[in-house]
């Protein structure tokens, strides 16, 4: 993320998803809101991979971590390896159109929203089936318009 | 993979009780409180833009309203500083401990935090307000939860139903005793391990027994909604229903430390 031009650009981005993320809303509306961070940070994954990785993805995991502040290291753990999964099918994810793109986001968030339910599972905190993947879906139906917004910003400050 | 260690190593430092780790932990706290408090501000602004162009009338009756509420709530009040008094009698008659009255601190709810799957609170008091690790929340109607972290300005609040939370309780109306478990949902509590025999039933309330000594004794937590007693099982499945309105109001008590600290046996 460093030693690129306008990285402002990229970190106010992935602030204002977090700000965004937790914008106040009754509790049970929690678990249908798409994982806003996660899709910033995966954008900026899949069209700056050489800036933009494991170790950012682990950072931004590591905030919202704290923003709950019970179990540390779950939703680094998770943002990382989802980060890496990107970083392994970039090329190909791009040739894709929205709809493909939207499938395979879906299932990366998916993948990080079950290892950070695996770690606060290990922590003692009880499970309510599968809701926790509500959402990956969510979040793959934002993704087209979000990277499209995303991809406006990008261009018109040159971000590379 | 290192990086995996490392978020794993985080994880053990951050759960040790590590006095030197205590600022570290304040500041993760209180700086990830500001993107919460950034987050509500354009609803308090909203809702205080909303207060300010109340009209006239509207706040009239709301004055009156309120005074009425406070007319009525004084003549209780009265009413329970004398049995108060008769109670501290009795009490002294018994030989027994006197019950500490005590003084309460309000703090404003900033947000929920951003997990479903947790039910915590972010509060805009922290150890500078001289609030503590495991001091009790206090809703209007009832106990809400307890201070699990904190912050040097802000701190997190476990609410009774996490699902990692119990508070010890018992039945107002006999006394029996039992531990209402949080499930993730906000409108229920387990009661584990009750005796099927026991005399529990729909409707009772429960109350902190102060067991453990976290919780002050007397405070209603739940009603129970439903006691089902499977034929031949050990245990009936006791559900019950918090009192305190968990999802409203931007409001909370901390109940204050009395000075004489329970101590708990090593």
């Amino acid at each position: 993320m460093i030693g690129g031009n306008a990285t402002w650009v990229i970190v106010s981005s992935i602030l204002l998803a977090l700000i965004v993320y937790v914008v106040p809303m009754p509790l049970e509306w929690r678990w249908f809101r798409p994982e806003l961070p996660t899709l910033v940070l995966l954008y900026w994954v899949l069209a700056l991979p050489h800036r933009v990785g494991i170790v950012s993805a682990s950072l931004v995991g590591l905030i919202l971590d704290f923003m709950d502040g019970m179990t540390p290291g779950a939703f680094s753990v998770g943002m990382a390896l989802s980060a890496l999964t990107l970083l392994f099918s970039y090329q190909r994810l791009r040739l894709f159109d929205g709809f493909q793109q939207s499938i395979v986001i879906g299932l990366v968030v998916a993948l990080a929203l079950m290892i950070e339910r695996w770690v606060q599972n290990l922590m003692g905190v009880g499970g309510r089936g599968l809701v926790f993947l509500y959402p990956a879906l969510t979040s793959a139906l934002v993704w087209v318009p979000l990277r499209n917004g995303l991809r406006g910003f990008r261009r018109h400050y040159e971000v590379s | 993979m290192a990086l995996v260690l490392v978020s794993a190593l985080l994880v053990l430092l951050f759960f040790r009780d590590d006095p030197r780790l205590n600022a570290a932990r304040a500041f993760a706290l209180d700086t990830t409180g500001a993107i919460y408090s950034t987050a509500a501000a354009p609803m308090n602004a909203w809702t205080s833009l909303a207060d300010y162009l109340k009209s006239r009338t509207q706040l009239r009756q709301e004055n009156a309203r309120l005074r009425q509420e406070n007319l009525v709530i004084k003549g209780q009040a009265q009413r329970l500083a004398a049995v108060l008094a008769e109670n501290t009698r009795y009490r002294a008659l018994l030989n027994s401990a006197e019950i500490v009255e005590r003084e309460v601190m309000v703090a404003e709810v900033i947000a929920v935090t951003a997990d479903p799957a947790r039910h915590l609170l972010v509060l805009d008091k922290g150890r500078d307000d001289g609030v503590l690790e495991g001091q009790p929340l206090l809703g209007a109607d009832g106990l809400m939860g307890q201070i699990v972290m904190l912050g040097e300005y802000t701190s997190r609040a476990m609410l009774i139903t996490d699902s990692t939370h119990a508070v010890p309780v018992q039945v107002l109306r006999n006394g029996v005793r039992g531990l209402a478990e949080g499930t993730g949902d906000l409108a229920r509590l387990l009661v584990r391990h009750v005796a099927a025999t026991t005399d529990i039933s729909v409707g009772d309330t429960l109350v902190t027994s102060g067991l453990g000594g976290r919780f002050p004794p007397g405070y209603p937590v739940a009603r129970v909604t439903s006691v089902d007693i499977e034929p031949g099982a050990a245990f009936a499945s006791v559900s019950a229903q918090p009192l305190a309105q968990l999802d409203r109001g931007r409001h909370v008590m901390l109940a204050m430390e009395a000075e004489s600290a329970v101590t708990v046996a090593p």
